[in-house]
């Protein structure tokens, strides 16, 4: 294939609505030639959350223009496409499904292979269309949906070596901010405010360090916030910036020592790692940014977090996730499901969700 | 071409069901409708792409596709209306929205009073009459608002009966199959340009606003 691979990616999974085109010639590095975000902070901002009717509603008027909006930024037509990749799941469904039908209408109109794409191998597999990295590595997913350590292995081999079994970091962050009285999205703002305070001043769990294995729990740091939130203002009236300062840091502090020592004990199970990379938007956070990288200097392993925009949603991962499935020999077929629930590693226990719907992760 | 002698492929999963028709020059090649509760996403294409193969015509050969675009079960209509603005933008060939409305009352003569479950006990309403239309109206089934215009037209649709019987009405049958009442009105519109389908709701998001309070700031 002396001119390579081409592919449109879609993703539609969240709160972003998302289109790109990732090529990779033969032998050469993969080149992003389009990306293309449109958020839905602001449709979501009056209700303390994303609102999933709301999300796919959006998702559903807004998918086709983002493909033309890529495909113009790339400067290529559909003919130039090999084939088209979407996020097949896990994900509010409303989204998932307005995407996989997108992709399937340009897919049947123009002749192309569909991929479906997991998304959480889209967040896996970005360190390879970053930074080349070669399998096998470890990777923390850690954005406002799921936290879990993956051992990479393939571009459909993924082991999970351990995960939160309650709530994801990045929606802490989020509750944090709105039980602060600070805007959305949380990270950024709580990260901002707890720059100069002090993170000793409040005694925040740091749940499960008691307990083997690389599991997490988060919800129980959530309600120690809210605790000390609430005797604040019971006894002042109110939070005093200082407060919220304190707050903040120490919250995220909490968050940053369970995250680098349950990453120190994955790293530990692994032998051969080629790096350990972060994924997804917590992975924007400085403090714990910085935390997992002395981590891996100290255990000798390369540290690699990507550039923000391709850590938080996007659709250059899925693209890239189904340039290499399309490689290794995936197709699916016109009857492609969405699914809400998607383990990566179908093998490993469920940590959430069970029964009918099957796990969450 | 003339708009009439176009080839438009129509599809509607607005409801219990995954329909199709391919029409060409008015004349219906092919049509397929399927009920079902769930399983329309992974059904539709499939589908439609029999209902090609028995018309005898590919995707490039489609002059438009026309999309049902509700109101109804909103995952439904949004399955559909994705779908054909893919479709749309890989063909370049527009896609025309038609509404469960318009596709009742296609082809009745005379003013229509056309009915679509809303679930819950209510029902929408809306009175068309050739290429007029009044506002949407979204009622409880068993305290039906006087609706001017209403006496004397064919009531089509969801409870046909009941709300004929309440706003001076007369029930009727609906004329065609759903798919093949969206093609016909689309073929009618293809001659004028047509914005992108978009899902009629006719129902806001439930969604409930942050119940979180932010604390006071204190100087």
């Amino acid at each position: 294939m002396p001119r390579g691979l081409t592919i449109l990616g879609l993703e539609s999974s969240c709160d972003d609505t998302a289109a790109a085109v990732v090529r990779q010639r033969a032998g050469a590095r993969p080149e992003i030639l389009a990306s293309v975000v449109h958020g839905q902070t602001a449709l979501h901002a009056d209700y303390g959350g994303v609102v999933p009717e709301i999300a796919a509603r959006a998702h559903a008027e807004k998918l086709d223009i983002c493909v033309e909006e890529a495909l113009a930024q790339a400067g290529i037509g559909l003919a130039e496409i090999d084939a088209v990749a979407v996020t097949a799941g896990p994900g509010l469904i409303g989204g998932v499904l307005s995407g996989v039908m997108c992709a399937k209408g340009i897919a049947a109109g123009a002749g192309l292979p569909l991929v479906g794409v997991n998304h959480l191998a889209g967040h896996a597999l970005t360190p390879r269309l970053t930074d080349g990295l070669d399998f096998p590595y470890l990777a923390l997913l850690v954005s406002g949906g799921h936290c879990q350590f993956l051992l990479v292995e393939g571009c459909d081999a993924f082991t999970r070596l351990g995960g939160t079994i309650d709530d994801a970091p990045g929606e802490a962050f989020d509750k944090t901010a709105r039980l602060l009285g600070l805007p959305q999205p949380g990270g950024p703002a709580v990260e901002r405010t707890a720059r100069g305070g002090d993170p000793a001043r409040f005694s925040f769990p740091r749940p499960l360090l008691d307990r083997p294995g690389c599991d997490m729990s988060f919800s129980g740091l959530k309600t120690a916030l809210l605790r000390a939130r609430d005797a604040l203002i019971a006894e002042q009236g109110g939070l005093y910036e200082a407060d919220r300062r304190d707050l903040c840091a120490g919250f995220q502090a909490a968050l940053r020592d369970v995250l680098a020592e349950k990453s120190r004990r994955a790293l530990d199970q692994c032998t051969g790692l080629t790096g350990f990379a972060v994924a997804g938007g917590v992975a924007a956070n400085a403090a714990i940014r910085a935390a997992l990288s002395s981590l891996a200097e100290a255990e000798g392993v390369p540290f690699l977090a990507p550039p923000l925009a391709l850590c938080t949603d996007n659709a250059a991962m899925i693209a890239w996730a189904g340039l290499e499935l399309f490689r290794a020999g995936h197709r699916d077929g016109f009857d492609l499901a969405a699914r809400p629930r998607w383990p990566l590693d179908g093998a490993a226990p469920a940590l959430l969700g069970s029964g009918r719907k099957g796990a969450k992760a | 071409m003339p708009p009439d002698a176009a080839r438009i492929l129509a599809f509607d999963t607005s409801a219990a069901h995954c329909a199709a028709a391919l029409l060409s020059g008015g004349t219906v090649l092919a049509t397929r409708s399927e009920e079902m509760d769930r399983g329309q996403a992974e059904r539709l294409f499939p589908l439609l792409e029999e209902v090609l193969a028995e018309g005898g015509l590919g995707w490039r050969d489609l002059d438009a596709v026309a999309v049902g675009t509700g109101p109804g079960n909103f995952t439904g209509i949004r399955i559909a209306v994705a779908a054909a603005r893919g479709l749309a933008l890989s063909l370049s060939r527009p896609a025309i929205g038609v509404s469960g409305f318009e596709a009742l009352a296609e082809a009745a003569p005379g003013p229509v009073l056309a009915s679509i479950d809303a679930r819950r006990g209510m029902v929408h309403l809306q009175l068309l009459d050739g290429e007029q239309a009044a506002a949407p109206v979204t009622a409880p089934l068993d305290a039906l608002p006087p609706l001017p215009g209403a006496a004397g037209a064919a009531c089509i649709g969801h409870e046909a009966g009941a709300v004929a019987a309440v706003l001076g009405a007369r029930a009727a049958a609906p004329r065609l199959p759903v798919a093949q009442a969206i093609a016909q009105v689309a073929a009618r519109r293809r001659d004028r340009p047509q914005p992108r389908p978009a899902p009629l709701y006719l129902r806001g998001a439930d969604a409930a606003p942050a119940s979180d309070q932010p604390p006071v700031i204190l100087p």
